[in-house]
């Protein structure tokens, strides 16, 4: 039986401009509330 | 002499390094951690929140050399320069603001001293209109163009001042994002329509799915219950897109989060955070669940969520969970700012008081060593650069222990400061959970090697990213 082995390593990683990131866990500001 | 310079940056006369060798010298630092997986491994470098899963049985020949190393080798300034603007080079862009310091209920874990809730200040509306105005004057000047600041109206319970409160969302619609967090006893018809009709995102707080429990922290000061008042708010804000629901996570009600889970799915709520309760105050910590008991109830609700979006293709991401997952693959798109160190009290948002006086985050409202000073009597910036607030911004997880040699330290932030310094005796001091937040990182690293951890995540939430890092090695 023929078996698929799994990656060796997975890694990503991805990134934005940060300049609006600005809430604490209280409330999410949905980004569809303009 | 010369003097050698590492791959940092570092000029090191003394000790030469070019950092070829991993763990060692200038070498990249890469922890490996047991995930709880049964084929994967995670190997972390701490300072860079980079992670990668290796499978463990590559995990000896990876460490010798080959194409991760070297692909991490490349990004591993980058990344550096990513988490250290991340971490201290953004300016305040939010405020929570209190038009009141009354509320018409006596939670068992409110940070707002009971004194204040019963019988303080309400802000007038021409005042509130005032302090409007004066924030938008600071963030015209500090605000990249394009950004809209955010206000969101917090308490205690802002309805209790609805008219004003109204009164400044009409006065600067579209020119701030509103939100508000309400108990939400007096979100009647009316106060519906106006919040939905002005796009302000609206959170509502629930702890659990039946009045038997949910009414045991949350209710009015004559002790009695107001599940029935969410559940009709609830009723009316069905098909709005930008509601939320919080749950406080207490020993209460940890052994209900999957119920809870459930019918706020079967109530189309569109997101919901289960914060785990915040112990700033003595009352809070009579409810405290403990660490390991807290993980394992709070991740099986979130298996539940999974479940629930393979049952009916709607999603329930839990935000702060989802949090910690994106703080893992993508730590600049994090949506929250209390699981990063420093937290964003005083950096990212800060709190107002009715009386114009301000605080690095609503915790430490009540807490009168942490005023940096007043709204109006006080120049903005010189507040935002205070010793009370920089208390807060200067909390680094760099010295805290055991954070200081933790892999996870730029995943979990080692929140919070206001818990670390009430409840732990300083902000050196961790806060009120650790092991709660090593088993979401466990959980979330885990999902990561499934493939699983898109169903968590809110719809959308790479808009505006790109890839910096891909590597899948067979």
């Amino acid at each position: 039986m023929k078996t698929t082995k799994k990656p060796a390593v997975i890694a990503f990683r991805r990134a934005c401009q940060a300049t609006g990131t600005g809430l604490s866990h209280y409330i999410l500001v949905d980004g569809k509330a303009k | 002499m010369m003097s050698s310079l590492s791959q940092a940056g570092r000029v090191d006369a003394a000790a030469p390094s070019r950092g070829r060798f991993v763990n060692s010298g200038h070498g990249p630092s890469l922890h490996v951690i047991d995930i709880g997986h049964a084929d994967y491994t995670a190997v972390i470098d701490p300072d860079t929140a980079f992670w990668s899963l290796v499978r463990k049985d590559q995990l000896a020949s990876t460490f010798a050399g080959g194409s991760l190393l070297k692909a991490y080798r490349e990004k591993a300034q980058t990344f550096a320069e990513e988490m250290h603007t991340l971490r201290f080079g953004l300016k305040p862009s939010a405020v929570y603001f209190n038009p009141t310091e009354r509320c018409n209920l006596d939670c068992t874990y409110c940070y707002i001293p009971g004194a204040m809730r019963r019988g303080g200040e309400h802000m007038s509306a021409e005042r509130l209109l005032d302090a409007l105005a004066r924030l938008k004057a600071h963030f015209d000047a500090t605000v990249p163009e394009g950004l809209k600041p955010q206000i969101v109206f917090h308490g205690a319970e802002p309805m209790l001042n609805r008219d004003a409160v109204f009164a400044g969302i009409e006065a600067f619609d579209g020119q701030f994002r509103f939100g508000i967090q309400t108990n939400a006893t007096l979100l009647d018809e009316s106060a519906v329509e106006f919040l939905t009709a002005h796009n302000v995102a609206i959170g509502l707080s629930l702890d659990a799915a039946t009045p038997a429990i949910a009414n045991r922290t949350r209710k009015n000061w004559a002790g009695d219950g107001i599940f029935k008042h969410v559940i009709a708010a609830m009723e009316r804000l069905r098909g709005y897109d930008a509601w939320s629901v919080i749950g406080t996570v207490t020993k209460v009600n940890l052994r209900h989060l999957v119920p809870l889970v459930e019918f706020l799915h079967g109530h189309e709520v569109p997101t919901t955070l289960l914060n785990v309760v915040r112990c700033t105050l003595p009352g809070a910590r009579e409810v405290k669940p403990d660490d390991a008991e807290a993980a394992k109830y709070f991740l099986k609700a979130l298996d539940r969520t999974y479940e629930l979006y393979q049952e009916t293709g709607r999603k329930l991401p839990v935000a702060n969970f989802a949090n910690i997952l994106l703080a893992i693959i993508a730590p600049s798109a994090r949506r929250l700012m209390c699981d990063i160190s420093p937290c964003g009290g005083g950096r990212c948002f800060f709190a107002l008081a009715p009386s114009g006086d301000c605080f690095p985050c609503s915790e430490f409202i009540g807490l009168e060593a942490f005023n940096g000073g007043n709204l109006f009597r006080d120049d903005l910036a010189a507040v935002l650069d205070s010793a009370p607030f920089r208390a807060v911004t200067g909390r680094r997880v760099e010295d805290i222990e055991p954070c200081s040699h933790c892999a996870i330290r730029h995943f979990c932030g080692s929140p919070c400061p206001a818990e670390a310094h009430e409840m732990n005796g300083g902000m050196d001091q961790v806060g009120a959970f650790c092991e709660f937040y090593e088993e979401q990182v466990r959980y979330a690293l885990r999902l990561i090697a499934d493939g699983r951890h898109e169903a968590f995540l809110w719809d959308g939430w790479d808009a505006g990213t790109e890839t910096t890092f891909d590597l899948l090695l067979s």
